[in-house]
């Protein structure tokens, strides 16, 4: 029996699976990249304190070290396996394909991760009971460890959009896959708006400062940071758009809304204004106004690039060779890793996913409702719902009143030869073709309510035909026997 | 289970490996796991029995019970941390070498993962709560504010600790993985919103492990706090007859509830509680019991530093056994082999980690550890002696290193 590597399939029916994740990858992000800018900025501002023996800066170091620690290194230290656990259940082969492909880079960044741990409790609660020289010793160390934890994760980051090097395709290799071009250009470029977050939630801190003139200070030091950063990293988003691939241009014109491009304008805009005005006039800088501002800035700058970034690598969502439906869609032979195209093109995707039932392993009349949602919940509902919620509802790229016949067509036509640029190819057998299409059909007029009312129907009518089956043998069993 | 069901399991099982292979030999991903989750488990122990501990010095009217509560919430907000960073270790392998058990389980019961994170983060931000509420107040034996946050801070961490028993749990059945995708009533079900299989005896086995944890724990407090000038020994050696106290009879409640799991084993499992793996994990955590009889008695100066060694020693042995519990159904009874799994060797990424974990993770947590370790145990300003000064150089330098040669290596790969 053939079969390939796909799993169940997790449906999220309110904001489909895709959300999830991006949520969470949202607020690691935010959490994750403060934490290594302030880390940098911790390092420099308590060599400042050694130099020229000031125990103001130590002590905000100690403020931001505690905010940190209770709302970055919390949510970030669990918000980042967090990604594991969401990835592991929306896009078990994509994650798969990056944790088999980098397990000891992610044991290396390990090593950085414990490193920090220790060394952000240290920083925050040994102001005062260490000697100043240690404590920058501490906090240097700390922030060249976060760098690194940075460092590790963005050559994997850019894997999953492309290997490094294209000859990763044909020989494989480690070093092949993690470093190249969009590697570095994205570690610039996240290095930059990484101070640029640094620089927004450090104003919270900078709200609660009493003196006036160490508040002046430190807004300024932080508003330089923010504005210089938030210029590179807008300067360098736009060179990382040349090292990604011409499909993920394409993409990017065709797919993105509207707004993205107004809105990171807008973005960037309001960022560097609120530097310029918490520079020019400290004094407006009040926490509630800090708060705000951070949660705005940093959450409408971060969601359009979280977004862009999982759209751009579409169909594929790792390492161009996993689908963003999980299955593997090209041959890797620097890894032995073969396409499963071929196999799902002879036997279906029925037959060849090992958790479909056995009683849907054959599409026809008595179960095609059932089997055509199974179909499209293992090839289509990682980007699109099937439900009226949720990520790109299904429903809302079919036209009114279409026909099965039409939708048949349109299936094979488009879906299972892959004639859709951002789209993966989707073999399908025949009676596939017509379950799914029955079923997208069915999904469109009715919604979930009328899918699941059919799906229930047919399976009363299996379980009544079975009973039937079973009744006809026994009476065929008596009458053998009366014979 | 006929053989044909077996093997139709064994190959889905197969089927799920991931193709990209492993960077090197399995045993070495499965020694690290056991490892890692050993010192990981340890930490969740300790977090758990110091929130107890925190719990009832909150709610005693006794004012030393209030000191050890306060006390041992500094361990607890600590021990969360690194339980959770080291949590991320055998999270990492338990992907590695058991993808296909690891992923299927959590995709079955996905919206309790994702529920995982949330009820994890909201745990720890009420121990927060709780700390802020009561850690400004300088009178120890006041009645603490907000309990209530403390409570449900404990509650949380005992119920992310039942959703990852469930989910390790679930990997143990691979029979009836399809039972739970599609439901009797011959539905799929794609929510994700159940946990399908658990064993009360073996979750409460390993929380009430947190028991004889955190015994070993106050008698390393009271040898810690005792070398300083101002160390109250009154207290101190009342916190370590407690500690002992704990080891002692948590270790047989942990015996007893570890025979109750091995007696409630499923039938895949063979003859596992028998066998002698089965028998000397319990044997280990009793062990612990009659050592703190015998080894800290009276002063017991030095032994009290060992307490949580040797609570980690006997953690490791029975984090083996899991592991071949883990073996002997998956391999023993559905012939799955854990060591044909496709190798696609990558030496420089391998030796790497080795490096990074020995030079840098070694120097620089020796230099952590030792500041912390003297600044606690000094009334005032700590100034590190020469010695200690040259390591905090030479860690910086070993980072910065690492740091260089990141970067030596990618643009020689990238201009290759």
């Amino acid at each position: 029996m053939d079969l390939i590597s796909l799993y169940p399939t997790w449906y999220e029916s309110t904001v489909g699976s895709g959300w999830v994740v991006a949520f969470i990858a949202t607020f690691h992000v935010l959490a994750s990249h403060t934490s290594v800018g302030a880390a940098l900025l911790f390092a420099y501002l308590s060599h400042k304190a050694y130099r020229e023996d000031r125990e103001d800066l130590l002590d905000f170091i100690k403020k931001y070290g505690l905010f940190l620690l209770v709302f970055t290194y919390v949510a970030g230290s669990i918000t980042g396996p967090g990604i594991w656990y969401s990835t592991t259940v929306a896009s078990p082969n994509g994650i798969g394909a990056l944790i088999h492909s980098f397990v000891w880079k992610w044991a290396t960044e390990w090593v950085f991760f414990v490193i920090e741990v220790v060394g952000v409790y240290m920083i925050v609660y040994l102001v005062g009971k260490v000697d100043k020289r240690t404590h920058m010793k501490i906090s240097v160390i700390f922030g060249v460890a976060s760098l690194a934890t940075m460092l590790i994760i963005v050559g994997i980051l850019s894997f999953m959009m492309l290997p490094g090097k294209e000859a990763w395709f044909q020989h494989g290799g480690y070093l092949n896959g993690f470093y190249g071009e969009n590697t570095f250009i994205q570690l610039a470029m996240r290095m930059a708006f990484m101070f640029t977050m640094t620089a927004v939630v450090g104003g919270i801190v900078v709200a609660g400062i009493k003196d006036p003139a160490f508040k002046k200070e430190m807004a300024r030091k932080l508003g330089w940071l923010g504005i210089i950063s938030t210029l590179i990293g807008a300067a360098l988003f736009q060179l990382y758009l040349k090292a990604v691939p011409d499909q993920a241009l394409l993409v990017m014109e065709n797919r993105l809304p509207t707004y993205f491009e107004p809105s990171i304008i807008a973005v960037l805009s309001g960022t560097l204004a609120y530097f310029i005005l918490t520079m020019l006039r400290p004094q407006v800088l009040v926490q509630a106004f800090a708060g705000a501002m951070a949660v705005v800035i940093l959450v409408a700058g971060l969601w359009p690039e979280e977004t862009a970034r999982e759209s751009m690598r579409k169909p594929w969502v790792a390492g161009q060779y996993v689908y963003s439906n999980q299955v593997i869609g090209r041959d890797v032979p620097g890894m032995g890793i073969k396409s499963q195209i071929p196999l799902l093109e002879k036997e279906g995707i029925l037959k060849a996913h090992p958790f479909t039932p056995a009683s849907l392993r054959t599409a026809n009349e008595g179960n095609k409702i059932q089997a055509g949602k199974f179909i499209a919940m293992v090839y289509c509902s990682n980007c699109h719902s099937p439900s009226k919620t949720g990520i790109r509802p299904l429903s809302r790229y079919i036209p009114d009143n279409i026909t099965e016949a039409r939708m048949e067509k349109y299936v094979k036509g488009v879906l299972t030869t892959g004639n859709i640029a951002y789209m993966p190819k989707m073999p399908m057998l025949d009676s596939e073709v017509k379950a799914l299409s029955a079923f997208l059909v069915l999904n469109k007029e009715g919604g979930e309510k009328a899918v699941d009312a059919a799906i229930h129907q047919e399976i009363q009518a299996r379980q009544q035909a079975k009973l039937a089956d079973s009744a006809k043998n026994k009476i065929a069993a008596l009458t053998q026997e009366g014979k | 289970m006929d053989a044909s069901q077996v093997s139709q399991i064994t190959d889905m099982m197969y089927a799920l490996r991931n193709p990209a292979g492993l960077p090197t030999y399995p045993i070495i991903f499965i020694g690290l796991s056991v490892l890692t989750f050993a010192l990981h488990i340890l930490f969740v122990q300790l977090m758990l029995g110091t929130s107890a501990i925190t719990l009832i010095g909150a709610f005693s009217q006794n004012a030393y019970w209030r000191r050890l509560g306060a006390a041992m919430l500094e361990v607890a907000k600590v021990s969360v941390s690194v339980a959770i960073v080291i949590g991320v270790a055998p999270l990492l392998f338990v992907q590695v070498v058991y993808d296909p058990h690891w992923y299927t389980s959590n995709v079955l019961s996905a919206d309790w993962v994702i529920g995982f994170i949330i009820f994890l983060i909201l745990g720890y931000w009420a121990m927060y709560y709780y700390y802020f509420v009561n850690g400004a107040n300088q009178d120890k034996s006041a009645t603490p504010k907000a309990r209530w946050s403390m409570l449900l801070s404990l509650a949380l961490m005992l119920l992310v600790g039942f959703i990852m028993h469930s989910l390790t749990s679930q990997i143990l059945h691979p029979e009836l993985w399809k039972s739970w995708y599609l439901q009797q009533n011959g539905m799929l079900d794609y929510t994700g919103d159940k946990l399908h299989e658990w064993n009360l005896w073996r979750y409460a086995f390993f929380i009430s492990l947190s028991i004889p944890v955190a015994g070993g724990m106050l008698v390393t407090y009271r040898r810690f706090k005792s070398v300083r000038s101002d160390a109250d020994h009154a207290y101190l050696n009342w916190a370590a007859e407690v500690g002992k106290k704990w080891i002692k009879v948590g270790s047989v409640i942990s015996t007893a509830l570890y025979v109750g799991w091995m007696m409630t084993l499923p039938e895949t499992a063979g003859n596992f509680a028998t066998s002698l793996w089965g028998i000397l994990a319990g044997v280990m955590v009793l062990f612990y019991a009659i050592w703190a009889q015998v080894r800290l008695k009276g002063e017991a100066r030095f032994c009290s530093y060992m307490a949580l060694p040797v609570a980690l020693v006997i953690g490791l042995i029975v984090a083996t056994s899991r592991e071949i519990l883990r073996y002997d159904i998956l391999n023993g009874f559905f012939h799955y082999n854990f060591w044909d799994y496709k190798i696609v060797f990558d030496w420089y990424s391998t030796g790497l980690f080795f490096l990074t974990f020995a030079i840098v993770g070694g120097v620089v947590l020796s230099y952590f550890l030792t500041i912390a370790w003297k600044a606690g145990q000094t009334v005032g300003v700590y100034t590190p002696s020469a010695f200690v000064n040259k390591l905090g150089t030479l860690s910086i330098w070993i980072v910065v290193l690492w740091v260089v040669q990141f970067f030596i290596v990618g643009f020689y790969v990238w201009a290759r």
